[in-house]
Formats: C-alpha cells, sequence, structure tokens
C-alpha cells in the first residue's frame, strides 16, 4: 500500500474526530452558558462583593492562556480536591469554565441593553427577582446575544483542538496519529483545516436560523 | 384601625437623594373609589412620590398604608403588595418580546399564579375594558402605537384586580392626537369605581374626574382641595405661577 492509499483509509478516522470536538464545544457551551447566565446576573443585580468575585474570575479566564489553564486543572486543581476527571472530563469543564467567563461579558452587555422601565414594571407587578431575571431580562437579553454566542461558537471550536495536549480524541490529536504513521503532514492537517472550517460555517448558519426564528415582531435593533 | 372606606394612607413620606430632599413630609389618604388627581411642576418630586408608594423606590421615613396594611414595616413580602398596586408608567414599560395579551397575562401566571385558560379570560376581559380589541391582541409592542401601547400596560396593571391605581403622567409621552384614547380609558376606570391617584398636566381631565386635586411643588404638598377652586383660584404664589402657565399652555381658561 502507497503511504496514500494508507492516508485514505485513515480519512474516517480524523472525521470521526469532529464529533469529538463538536462534544468539547457544546459541553464548552452549555457549563459557559449557565456560568456566563449567572454571573451576568451577579454581575448586573449583585452586591459589590458578588462583582468583585465575578471579576476575578473572569480576569482568571480571561487573562490566562487556555493551554496553562488545561494543565493546571488537570494536574493541579482537581486533584488536590479530590476530583478525579479523565482529559476529555477536564477538557469540557476548562473549556466551561473559560467560555463562561467570556459569556458573562456578553449577556451582561445585553442585560444591560435591556431598558430599566421594564424591570420596573416587572417589579410593579410584584414578581420576584428570579421571576423578573426569568420572564422578562433574560428572554430578551439572550435573544440579543445570540449573534455573540455564534461567534463564541466559532471560537471555542477552534480553542477544542488545544485539548489535544491532553490526548482527548478530537480532530487534533488524530490528526497528529495519522501524520506520524503515515509520514505525510501536509494533507491530513489541510484536512483537518478544512473540517474546522466546515463546522465554522455550518455553526454559523445554524445559529443564524436560530436568530431568525427568535427575533421580536416589528423590533428593529441589532 | 382603619376607616372603613381606606385604600391607601400615606403618613409623612421622606425621601432624600444625596443631599436633596425630594419628598418632605407627605401625608394623605384615599378612600375607596377616590380620585385623586396630582399636578405640579417638573422635579417637584410626583414620580418619586408615587414610586415610593408603591416601594419601587424605599423611603427614607414615614409610612405606607395598603387597606390596614403597612407596607412600610419590616420584613413584609412586598411582591404580595405591589400586585394589588397597579401602577402606570410614562413611558409605558411594556415587555417588548411579549404580545399585547402575553404582557398582561405574565403578572396573572407568575404572580396570581392562575392556569393558562383562566389567565387568558381575564387578559381578554383587561383588554377590551381598554379597548384594545381582538385584531391585536397578539401584536407585538413595537407594533403598536402609543395610545395602544398606554392602554395595554393599563390592562396589564387593571387584571392584577388592583385595590388603587397609581398613573405617573400617563399621557406625556404620547402624540397629543393620541392622549384622548387613554385619558378616556382612565376615566371610565375612575367612573366604575377604580381608586386612583393620578399624577398629570392635563387641567382640563383633572377638572373632570378628580376628586380632590393636590399641587405639589419641591416636595410638599402646598395646596389641595376641590379641583376647579385650586385650579382658577390657587392660595399659594407657586400655585399661581405654575397655573399660569399650565394654563396657557393647555389652552384651558375661563
Ligand atoms: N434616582 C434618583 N437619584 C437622584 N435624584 C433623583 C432620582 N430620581 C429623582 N431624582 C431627583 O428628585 C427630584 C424629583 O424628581 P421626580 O422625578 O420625582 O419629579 P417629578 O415631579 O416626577 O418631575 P417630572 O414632572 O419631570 O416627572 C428631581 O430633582 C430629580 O432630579
Ligand atoms: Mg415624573
Amino acid at each position: 500500500m502507497s503511504n496514500l492509499q494508507v492516508l485514505a483509509k485513515y480519512l474516517p478516522y480524523i472525521f470521526d474526530g469532529s464529533l469529538w470536538s463538536l462534544g468539547l464545544v457544546g459541553a464548552g457551551l452549555g457549563i459557559g452558558f449557565a456560568i456566563g447566565v449567572l454571573m451576568s446576573l451577579g454581575q448586573v443585580y449583585g452586591n459589590p462583593l458578588i462583582r468583585k468575585i465575578v471579576d476575578a474570575y473572569t480576569w482568571f479566564f480571561r487573562g490566562t492562556p487556555l493551554l496553562v489553564q488545561l494543565f493546571l486543572f488537570h494536574w493541579s486543581v482537581f486533584p488536590a480536591i479530590g476530583l478525579r476527571t479523565t482529559a476529555l472530563e477536564t477538557s469540557m469543564l476548562v473549556l466551561g469554565m473559560r467560555s463562561g467567563a467570556y459569556q458573562s461579558q456578553i449577556f451582561r452587555g445585553s442585560i444591560e441593553s435591556i431598558e430599566e422601565g421594564q424591570v420596573l414594571a416587572a417589579k410593579a407587578l410584584g414578581l420576584s427577582f428570579w421571576q423578573q431575571s426569568l420572564y422578562v431580562v433574560l428572554p430578551q437579553a439572550l435573544r440579543k446575544a445570540v449573534p455573540q454566542l455564534s461567534n463564541e461558537y466559532s471560537i471555542i471550536l477552534k480553542d477544542s483542538a488545544v485539548c489535544f495536549v491532553l490526548g482527548v480524541m478530537e480532530i487534533m490529536t488524530r490528526t497528529r496519529y495519522v501524520t506520524i504513521a503515515t509520514g505525510i503532514a501536509l494533507i491530513p492537517y489541510l484536512i483537518a483545516g478544512a473540517l474546522y472550517i466546515a463546522l465554522t460555517y455550518l455553526g454559523a448558519k445554524a445559529f443564524d436560523m436560530v436568530y431568525s426564528r427568535i427575533r421580536i415582531q416589528g423590533l428593529v435593533t441589532g | 384601625m382603619t376607616a372603613a372606606g381606606e385604600v391607601l394612607r400615606v403618613e409623612n413620606l421622606r425621601k432624600r437623594f444625596g443631599k436633596e430632599e425630594v419628598l418632605k413630609g407627605i401625608s394623605f389618604k384615599v378612600d375607596r373609589g377616590e380620585v385623586k388627581v396630582i399636578m405640579g411642576p417638573s422635579g417637584a418630586g410626583k414620580s418619586t412620590l408615587l414610586k415610593c408608594i408603591d416601594l419601587l423606590i424605599p423611603p427614607d421615613e414615614g409610612s405606607i398604608w395598603l387597606e390596614g396594611v403597612e407596607l412600610t414595616s419590616p420584613g413584609i413580602n412586598v411582591n404580595q403588595y405591589r400586585r394589588k398596586i397597579g401602577f402606570v408608567f410614562q413611558e409605558f414599560n411594556l415587555f417588548h418580546h411579549l404580545t399585547a395579551i402575553g404582557n398582561v397575562m405574565l403578572g396573572l401566571t407568575k404572580v396570581r399564579k392562575l392556569p393558562k385558560n383562566e389567565a387568558r379570560e381575564l387578559a381578554e376581559e383587561a383588554l377590551l375594558r381598554v379597548h384594545i380589541g381582538r385584531d391585536l391582541w397578539d401584536k407585538y409592542p413595537a407594533q403598536l402605537s402609543g395610545g395602544q401601547k398606554q392602554r395595554v400596560a393599563i390592562a396589564r396593571a387593571l387584571a392584577m384586580e388592583p385595590s388603587i391605581m397609581l398613573y405617573d403622567e400617563p399621557t406625556s409621552a404620547l402624540d397629543p392626537q393620541l392622549t384622548g384614547e387613554v385619558l378616556q380609558v382612565i376615566k371610565e376606570l375612575a367612573e366604575s369605581g377604580m381608586t386612583s391617584v393620578i399624577v398629570t398636566h392635563e387641567v382640563g381631565f383633572a377638572l373632570e374626574v378628580a376628586d380632590e386635586l393636590m399641587i405639589m411643588f419641591d416636595g410638599e404638598i402646598i395646596e389641595r382641595g376641590n379641583p376647579s377652586e385650586v385650579i382658577y383660584s390657587p392660595e399659594s404664589d407657586s400655585a399661581k405661577v405654575f397655573f399660569k402657565k399650565v394654563l396657557r399652555l393647555g389652552g384651558v381658561g375661563r
């Protein structure tokens, strides 16, 4: 068999990596969403202590490289608190915590863009703080945030490639194995690149579709 | 103890923002079915007063009683009482992401915890009372005119079956040709016995609906009484100056 034939045989192996990559992205976005929503509420409506904590959190996760975070949590923090995580689990959690920092900034902006008057009206009806958030603020703020979430998706997709350093079987890790097995570097990496572009494109389309579905009728804002 | 007909009592209400004392000891009471109109120049503290009554702004001093319950006493569940006070804002403040009927139903399903179908019936009733027809129920706020928005906002408050309605300049953000439909609705509600406190600059409207007119100036009620007496023969100089201005602008004279 020529090297190229071997390479052809390995193609599905690389392609399967995209499921792992998407898994990382999905978990990262999902965990990040939960963290981001809570922290943005804390940052907008919380007391000074809560705001300080949120600030410190976002500074840490936005200010340090993903690579540092992966190593730090996998080899130090998680073991220290008795969490025995697999490489995949660490990667999902770290991507999630990191994305949470970014998403909290996204949601903070969109929450602050909701007029105070609507919150006042919700209060006047007798809605509690959580009801105001759940039924008035977030439904609008999250809609407004969809374009930025789409952006966050494309960033976290590319971030997920870094998880190869822990040996998670995503696109990048598999591509590297193939280059080693076949001795060919160029083509596998081109294929990996093309896969990322395709996933970015499809994801952006999906977010566009969601956005046009949930737009508020008659409201002309970004 | 409360008088039988008393709905709201405000006693010695004080509020300051930084150095500025915005409410300097306001006291009045509103009986069931009574319509109080408050007028006064910009910055007098009218909005602050209404917001303090609904505890949207915490007062510094004084007490507020709603149907014999002191809202300003510590440990009270404010949300339970806020639903009994209907608040209508100058800027409507409708929820943008909900339809007209969705706006009215939210408080019914989430605060009064009514089942959906019951909430919907009550919401429809409230919307019809403010003359918002079936064709507008599923429209979003951005698809409604200012007058329609304000009437939906009134329906939203009304559907909670409040003990009292507070209106803060309900027509000030409207084009002149749209104020009539909103004032008409407020008047109809008042005539049907809805206890109301209305802040407005509409002199003609005040004359029509007010049982008592109070003039606020610089954080105090400087004059109160029968609306036409207060308007046409005010005692204080501040009130005289104020009405001279409003009457000229509004074109209501004698
Ligand atoms: N949240 C606030 N912080 C600081 N000052 C405030 C605040 N709200 C109101 N004020 C001040 O309190 C004073 C009274 O304001 P308020 O809005 O109650 O007046 P108003 O009688 O409703 O006037 P208008 O007719 O313009 O609505 C004003 O001087 C205003 O600047
Ligand atoms: Mg005002």
